[in-house]
């Protein structure tokens, strides 16, 4: 019998032009507490490629919450497009061939939503069949990819793309607090797209197989990541709980070992692990409550350092690396795991 | 009891036993260590892994007669070794190995690797490698950390046999001991309760130490440190210390 499966054919990602050093950045838009300069001096974060603004006067940038909207959009449909096609050139594709399309993002709320935008931008086909996930958070590009790969294991044959774009720079508040210079020394601004389809798992294609996904929630913790109205600052504002890495820590092991049972795997039997860039904690965290090495991390680790947290985005820039470095072979298997509000924990299975 | 060709696998009273009844090491030993691995990992509710050898041999290391010359060596030979001795180091359970006669070469190795180290008066240790051209695996790595970089360097290249007593001074291994069986039971006490999470993220923080940056270590200790706090061990440690408190 031949197994038909979701396969992930091919990822792109593309930023915006502009990469800042994160250490230039409290110079840049005056920011003289030391306390909060000093979050720009770690060694987990090098380089962001942001939209930023001009900065103001004292040096303060002074954009509003309809002007990030504009710059949200505006930047979906650079960085996006970017990212589709370096995903679907190599497959010799267009976005003509695309029948579902998907796309993700927390950094900017519209209706209709980004897939309409993309599809009108890019000119994908009329019937192309199309969701937005618009809110989830870091963990939002497994949400997608599950019932990604279920409409494409329903389909097979057709072309499923899932597109995360994270404008970060357009979801800022910036008022000289410990609680936005936190969030706003950490996220970067990329997109990455990954084509979906089901085909024969004996073709000569050498793409991974989506196998199982699992979940878990943390309710306790629904607060501790969360994107909320800021009345004094009119605009929304990310809040990241000091404890973050620690939730996400303690319950880590539960929705990996759901996920490796229900395919009779152990821990050991996975070659790679692509884990959400989170932050410099979290990341320690999942190490050392999944009991994965530095090496296992390594791609995490590095799109950290060159990216920021890309969101949503950030797993497939991992993957993109982990394919790179061409050390892949058939019959490996990964874990993805990704967090983000919920507070939640997403899993996947693949296989080569 | 367990047996194949070239160990047995026993466990009693929460202590796991692997003797090595092959006394040099060949491609089957290796994966039946690896077997024995799995066993520990999967299935075994031990708290303590012994390593142990036979007939007055604990390990005479690599067994040269599956070698041909004439055939081009395979250095992923070399590296699953490693990652055995890796996993032998990470097993999710405190480790002793009790040494008696010769632990040589790969043999001294699995003594590595181990958490604690025993050893009979009769015992030696050697490594042998850099006078047969080659070399002496990942020794390289763990020794120095053991003894020191000058007398890693004197023991590795002068390929010298230390006796039992010469190595507990050097800090090779733990202590000498005339009754290994007694020994193991004053080391098995010795280890107290089992906490198995204290005890492979303590280890593993110990290993990493000398590659790490302060600024990650403290990172890890701090994630290491939470896992280990969430445990139901602790928090029954914690339990029991207020009702002490309270009578």
């Amino acid at each position: 019998m031949i197994d038909v499966r979701p396969r992930i054919l091919s990822v792109g990602t593309a930023n915006p032009p502009t990469r800042f050093l994160q250490e230039s950045l409290p110079e840049l838009f005056q920011v003289d507490d030391p306390r909060l300069a000093g979050l720009f001096h770690s060694s987990h974060i090098l380089s962001r490629h942001l939209y930023l603004p001009e900065p103001g006067p004292d040096g303060v940038p002074d954009e509003t919450q309809g002007e990030l909207l504009a710059k949200h959009l505006r930047g979906a449909l650079e960085i996006g497009p970017q990212a589709v096609e370096r995903c679907l050139e190599p497959l010799g594709l267009t976005v003509q061939d695309i029948d579902y399309l998907c796309v993700i993002t927390t950094t900017g709320f519209m209706a209709p939503g980004l897939t309409a935008h993309l599809m009108k931008h890019m000119g994908f086909r009329e019937d192309c069949s199309r969701v937005d996930v618009v809110g989830m958070g870091c963990n939002a590009a497994l949400n997608g990819l599950n019932p990604l790969a279920s409409w494409s294991a329903a389909n097979p044959g057709k072309n499923a793309l899932m597109v995360c774009v994270e404008v970060c720079s357009a979801a800022y508040v910036f008022d000289m607090t410990f609680r936005t210079a936190i969030v706003n020394s950490l996220f970067g601004d990329g997109a990455a797209a990954a084509l979906v389809r089901s085909e024969a798992s004996d073709a000569p294609r050498f793409a991974p197989s989506i196998l199982g996904f699992n979940s878990q929630i943390v309710l306790p913790a629904i607060g501790a990541m969360r994107f909320d109205w800021d009345d004094s600052a009119g605009k929304f504002s990310f809040f990241l709980d000091r404890d973050i890495p620690y939730v996400v820590g303690q319950y880590a092991e539960r929705p990996v070992d759901r996920l490796l049972s229900a395919h009779g795997l152990r821990r050991r039997h996975i070659k790679h692990w692509l884990v959400h860039s989170g932050g410099k904690k979290v990341i320690d965290a999942i190490q050392y409550n999944v009991g994965i090495t530095e090496h296992d991390v390594r791609h995490t680790v590095s799109v950290l350092r060159d990216f920021g947290n890309l969101s949503s985005a950030s797993v497939l820039f991992s993957y993109r690396r982990l394919l790179d470095e061409g050390l892949v072979e058939r019959g490996d298997y990964a874990v993805w795991m990704t967090m983000g509000p919920g507070s939640t924990i997403e899993t996947c299975l693949t296989r080569w | 009891m367990t047996g194949t060709e070239t160990l047995t696998l026993t466990q009693a009273d929460g202590i796991a036993t692997v003797t090595l009844t092959r006394p040099s090491i060949n491609v089957r030993q290796l994966k039946e260590l690896t077997a024995v691995c799995d066993e520990l990992e999967d299935n075994s509710d031990a708290r303590v892994v012994v390593f142990r050898g036979a007939k007055g041999v604990f390990s005479d290391g690599i067994d040269f007669g599956e070698f041909h010359p004439d055939q081009a060596l395979d250095i992923h030979g070399f590296n699953k070794w490693e990652k055995l001795c890796t996993r032998l180091e990470r097993l999710p359970k405190a480790t002793i190995a009790l040494v008696d006669g010769p632990a040589v070469g790969g043999g001294l190795q699995i003594a590595l690797v181990c958490d604690l180290r025993l050893a009979t008066p009769a015992s030696t240790f050697q490594a042998p490698e850099a006078h047969l051209g080659f070399l002496p695996g990942m020794a390289t790595f763990r020794l120095a950390k053991y003894i020191g970089l000058g007398h890693a360097k004197r023991f590795l290249l002068t390929c010298e046999v230390l006796g039992a007593a010469r190595a507990a001074e050097l800090g090779m291994i733990d202590r000498v001991v005339d009754d290994l069986d007694a020994g193991l039971a004053q080391a098995v006490a010795s280890l107290g309760p089992n906490h198995s999470v204290a005890v492979t993220l303590t280890r593993r923080l110990l290993n990493e130490s000398y590659g790490n940056s302060w600024e990650n270590a403290i990172g890890h200790f701090l994630a290491a440190q939470h896992r280990a706090i969430s445990q139901d061990t602790f928090l029954q440690t914690l339990r029991q210390h207020r009702d002490d408190a309270d009578s």
